[in-house]
């Protein structure tokens, strides 16, 4: 162990404590997933046995090896029309995101106008704001994946914007103090300190936004949308009965989904190395 | 030579007009002179830390005014005539220790070369090279307030106000952070207001200690500490200076009797 040696100060021992707090993940990656991967297996296992066994009928749950076949059969088409959906939920996550961390740091600024408009924000991000996906189909134009990016942009605008608000307002009483001694201008304790506070707040909120972004494409695409749209053709194949190919599609949606939130997570580890949640303990 | 701190006839009450109104200091009266090294000692929440909070202008007081070199507060902390040490050591946690030390010399926008070896020449001081590159999660409790003292000093203030800075030390540590403060104290003839609970930590290194006792906060007794004004290790074995701890101790048996 390191700071054994003895020295006059008394601290080495102080050190080797530090050394010792220090999170050491002693488990490789392959031990830690492998719970994981192994309940991944049995699951696919089992769907599989039980759609063969109980000769479930396609229309009701397609095997695992059908929706396999389907996906190898049509990947190229698949990808193209996850990529026009994707693009979708990308822009309208990177609108929705931005004005939400926009409007969430000029309103911190003013106590009287975060509270005045904490309450509608709260009440709208408990409406199903994809009801309204028919209707900015209309004002966009069902084809134009405008109307699309715009049902995204305002799902994920308010779990951003209200956590932001958060992150910006719920600063440690002392910490605030600490600034207030230095006669801190306004900007300095905005970007020192409520900042980066927010940024754990901001992070969790992108996290739920990238999930919510995928979704509210591929469902908005269902009321209607461009030909190369991944919801249209998923309802298109439903239809006419071709579930195999619709759930190949929704796969795809799903790993869509899922990589967007590993690369938000991903960021994260960068961004903010210094957090409880990041260095993996509790607070 | 105006008084460093002056406190004129000061109370405070929080949440006033409300039930859970509470008088936390009753007509203070203090001036502290300059190159005076005055310590704080009462029982807990007999209002030390908000006295400390109200030289610092962190709070306003109800009534009575509080004068920091003959300054009205506020204009002292604008002038940033004070360097404070709070009872919770309050790192930023995305900030490394050095970081953390260099923060107010960041927004005074000293140099980044000049920031970064002040900061390393006062976590020597306080006995915390090498932790440059830490993060305040990494030390133990004690570091951290130590960390936060050598941020109080960066800034070589003239008055230091500290709120119980050594509260998380071993005996042995916080006597040689005693000898460092002392000697910083000795040689830049700084003022200092320092809150503690130890009676033999006050009297090491003070001119005066004034005791308070609670329900209403005031001060009910101040004590001169007429030791020579070096101090070091053979000063802790001197009979005038246990003579002044029982005096301390008796003093703040009374005030915590309520007498
Ligand atoms: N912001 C506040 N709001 C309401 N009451 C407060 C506030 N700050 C302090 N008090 C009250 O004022 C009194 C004095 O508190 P203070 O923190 O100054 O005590 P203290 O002497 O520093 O105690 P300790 O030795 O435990 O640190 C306490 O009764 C406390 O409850
Ligand atoms: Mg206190």
């Amino acid at each position: 162990m390191a700071g054994q040696t003895t020295d006059q100060t008394g601290f080495s021992d102080v050190a080797a404590g530090v050394d010792a707090v220090i999170p050491a993940r002693k488990q490789s990656w392959f031990q830690y997933y492998l719970p994981s991967i192994l309940i991944f297996i049995f699951a696919i296992v089992t769907w599989e046995l039980f759609v063969r066994l109980f000769s479930i009928q396609e229309f009701l749950l397609p095997a695992p090896s059908a929706i396999y076949n389907s996906l190898s059969l049509n990947l190229n088409q698949l990808l193209k029309l996850g990529w026009f959906t994707t693009k979708e939920a990308l822009g309208g996550f990177a609108i929705g995101c931005s004005l939400g961390i926009l409007v969430a740091l000029a309103t911190a600024r003013w106590t009287i106008a975060t509270e005045a408009l904490m309450p509608f924000a709260i009440a709208a991000n408990s409406v199903p704001i994809l009801a309204f996906a028919p209707i900015l189909n209309n004002w966009f134009g069902v084809d134009n994946p405008l109307s699309k990016m715009a049902i995204v942009a305002v799902i994920v605008f308010f779990p951003v914007m209200i956590n932001t608000v958060r992150g910006l307002t719920l600063v440690d009483a002392n910490a605030l103090e600490l600034m207030a001694s230095y006669a801190a201008s306004e900007f300095d304790t905005l970007f020192r300190l409520r900042v980066p506070n927010a940024l754990p707040y901001i992070f969790n909120a992108l996290k739920v936004a990238a999930a919510l972004s995928m979704i509210g494409a591929i469902v908005s695409e269902y009321f209607g949308g461009n030909r190369s749209a991944l919801g249209v053709y998923i309802t298109q194949e439903a239809a006419q009965f071709r579930f195999a190919n619709a759930w190949a599609a929704i796969i795809l949606a799903c790993i869509v989904g899922i990589t967007l939130y590993l690369i938000v997570l991903t960021v994260e580890r960068f961004a903010i190395p210094w957090h409880p949640s990041v260095r993996g303990e509790e607070r | 030579m105006p008084p460093t701190v002056s406190i004129q006839n000061v109370s405070k009450v929080f949440n006033p007009g409300e039930t859970n109104q509470v008088l936390a200091l009753k007509e203070i009266n203090l001036d502290i002179l300059p190159g005076e090294f005055v310590s704080i000692i009462g029982p807990s929440g007999c209002g030390k830390s908000t006295l400390l909070r109200l030289i610092g202008d962190l709070i306003p007081p109800s009534s009575g005014a509080v004068l920091v070199n003959g300054k009205p507060a506020p204009q002292a902390r604008l002038d940033q005539d004070y360097g404070m040490v709070f009872q919770a050591a309050t790192l930023y946690e995305w900030r490394t220790v050095s970081k953390n030390v260099q923060l107010p010399l960041e927004l005074q926008s000293v140099p980044k070369a000049e920031r970064e070896s002040r900061a390393r020449e006062m976590l020597a001081l306080v006995e915390l090279s090498g932790f440059e590159n830490h993060h305040p999660w990494q030390l133990s409790g004690g570091m951290q307030q130590r960390v936060a003292i050598a941020r109080a000093l960066v800034m070589r203030p003239q008055l230091l106000l500290m709120d119980e800075p050594f509260g998380a030390l071993d005996e042995m540590t916080r006597e040689r952070m005693n000898q460092e403060l002392h000697t910083i104290w000795e040689q830049t003839n700084k003022t200092a207001v320092f809150i503690t609970h130890s009676i033999a930590e006050a009297v090491f290194l003070s001119t005066r200690v004034v005791v308070m006792s609670v329900r209403p906060g005031r001060i009910t007794q101040v004590i001169d500490i007429d030791l020579p004004r070096h101090r070091d290790v053979d000063t802790r074995e001197t009979t005038r200076y246990f003579e002044l701890v029982n005096l301390v101790r008796e003093a703040l048996r009374r005030a915590e009797a309520g007498l």
